[in-house]
């Protein structure tokens, strides 16, 4: 099977990652612009943070034969450091357009400041502007009213629903989710998060329309198999592959794809190693590894 | 320029796609504001094919660039003629945030920008790159380092251009350009080389032609002894470039000789067939 991994953090992760994410069957990746671990105290280490996303972490996934895609945007932590928003915000319509840019994100609330949501807004009418998805990010505590509260604003903003990929869902929040029509991610990350058992179950009961299965893998514990994982155990307790296909490959294609940014033939049709993209004519790229390796243990608990 | 430019990608590109690039332009020409620029100049992308080549007159600059890189320099062109602060302004922030091929583009662009002294840095700059492509949008085909490099950016520029084994004859200027200390270095590169058991590209020793003391003749008798028939033909050039100081090759080497006499070996035609063989076999 190929997959979609449509949140993942790869300028934390190393290539023998990128080694075991091919080798799993992960074709394409997201990685959203996010906070890196401790706060940033210039704008110009955003601009370099950018920078590598559509630069260096392009290149080094496309030496493991890995199309790699971002969003960009200003997380909800950094939101509440002001005068570093603004200059950020400045900054974000260098780079929205761009090639392979799929959308504005992740964005949302982190503590539910005024400061996060003035920032939420402004990103949200930049997404309307630019005419791209937005990826949300929902915050660890007070879930639920933050993900509602979340939904409101961009309505009020003017977004529709099916333009917005909300992620972090859990049992508590699905429903609503859903029922409002927005695309419902889910991250498949150990202790803190989401087990992949938990995840089974709620594709028994909630199936898999509008469900998305993403690894938000990053400088934490976290795993970037996350995906291929989840969708061996959905194999093994009987969930069908069409919709295990739909859940870690077509919806995120299909809710992403809306930027014009991103389509299945980047990849299918793309033969080896774009030579543009080799740095000094030489690849990165040392040998491979098989797939049993790379995915011996898939319980994610 | 910019017209020619518009017109060549117009015989192949999306119909639509051409009138956005017109729109776009004409919109900007009325009031000019950054943010429709960055808009418009990343978001080409979203509208032409990049695996598309456009083809203008045989002789023109442009001939063979991909879509995205002649749309991008059109708007580039369109930048140049807005007032100089703004055009440097706007210049920077493109290229400071640019992804590899705006950066093509933007290095392409150089040599028909204002204000050329303020993109000097710029240009030495983007040569650290790592990325061949991104090298040669500055040294290849582009008059810009030969009007504006100080020697040793110019030394710098042409000993990556061998290390990275580049079609130098596609470098404008290698012929004047060459110095002293750049043929000191060439040699010195080619010593390294030699005793890594590794070769030099023949195109290299242009440059060293013109300053032939004993070491450098050495290292001519050397390559003449080589078993690539593309070092022969180097070898011969800098002999016919020398009078009477490398007399003792001129048997070895007189089928070659005979060629440049004839007008049939020169330094660009050994470049050309030696680009010509790679690309073949590449694809062989």
């Amino acid at each position: 099977m190929r997959f979609f991994d449509s949140h993942v953090h790869m300028v934390s992760r190393t290539t023998d990652d990128y080694q075991r994410m091919a080798a799993a069957g992960v074709a394409a990746i997201i990685e959203p612009s996010f906070w890196q671990g401790q706060p940033r105290t210039e704008p110009g280490t955003f601009k370099d943070y950018f920078n590598s996303l559509i630069g260096f972490e392009r290149f080094r996934a496309s030496q493991f034969g890995i199309k790699h895609y971002c969003t960009i945007g200003l997380n909800p932590k950094e939101a509440n450091n002001e005068k570093l928003a603004e200059a950020v915000l400045e900054m974000m319509p260098l780079y929205i357009c761009k090639e392979g840019v799929v959308g504005i994100g992740e964005i949302g609330y982190d503590d539910q400041t005024k400061a996060e949501e003035k920032y939420l807004i402004k990103q949200a009418e930049l997404a309307l502007e630019a005419d791209l998805p937005i990826q949300i990010h929902t915050p660890h505590r007070d879930k639920k009213k933050g993900t509602i509260r979340t939904m409101d604003v961009l309505e009020d903003v003017g977004i529709e629903p099916s333009k917005v990929i909300i992620d972090h869902n859990n049992e508590e929040t699905v429903k609503e989710v859903l029922d409002r029509g927005y695309w419902t991610a889910f991250t498949i990350y150990p202790h803190t998060k989401l087990g992949n058992e938990r995840m089974v179950e709620l594709m028994l009961e909630y199936g898999a329309e509008n469900i998305v299965v993403d690894s938000a893998a990053d400088w934490g514990i976290s795993d970037p198999l996350a995906v291929p994982k989840t969708a061996a155990l959905m194999k093994q307790r009987g969930i069908s592959e069409e919709q295990i296909e739909q859940v870690t490959y077509h919806n995120p294609l299909k809710a992403y794809g809306q930027s014009g940014q991103v389509e299945e033939s980047d990849w299918e049709d793309s033969k080896g190693i774009d030579p543009t993209e080799l740095f000094e004519g030489n690849t990165l790229l040392r040998g491979g590894m098989d797939v049993d390796t790379a995915m011996s243990q898939y319980l994610i608990e | 320029m910019r017209e020619k430019l518009i017109e060549s990608l117009a015989e192949s590109a999306d119909r639509d796609a051409v009138s956005w690039l017109r729109n776009t332009i004409s919109n900007l020409s009325a009031t000019f504001e950054k943010r429709p620029f960055y808009y418009s100049f990343s978001g080409v992308s979203r509208r032409f094919d990049k695996s598309a080549k456009i083809k203008g007159a045989d002789d023109s600059p442009f001939n063979g660039w991909d879509e995205y890189r002649a749309a991008r320099v059109a708007l580039l062109l369109f930048l140049g003629e807005q007032e100089k602060t703004i055009f440097l302004e706007t210049f920077f922030s493109v290229l400071n945030t640019a992804d590899i091929r705006e950066q093509i583009a933007l290095f392409s662009a150089l040599q028909w920008m204002p204000h050329q002294d303020e993109l000097i840095e710029a240009a030495v700059d983007g040569l650290r790159t790592n990325i061949v492509d991104i090298f040669d949008a500055i040294a290849l085909d582009n008059p810009f380092p030969q009007m504006h490099f100080t020697d040793e950016a110019w030394n710098q520029m042409m000993l990556k251009a061998i290390f990275m084994t580049r079609p130098l004859h596609r470098i404008h200027g290698v012929a004047k350009r060459k110095n002293q200390p750049l043929a000191e270095a060439i040699s010195d590169l080619a010593h390294e080389r030699w005793a890594a058991d590794r070769v030099i590209t023949p195109e290299a020793w242009r440059s060293v032609a013109g300053y032939l003391d004993k070491r450098h003749s050495d290292d001519i008798r050397k390559v003449a002894g080589s078993e690539n028939p593309n070092d022969h033909a180097a070898a011969s050039l800098v002999v016919s470039e020398s009078g009477e100081s490398l007399i003792d090759l001129q048997k070895s080497l007189a089928k070659e000789l005979a060629l440049i006499d004839s007008g049939n070996l020169t330094w660009n035609s050994l470049g050309q067939s030696m680009e010509e063989q790679l690309v073949h076999e590449s694809l062989t």
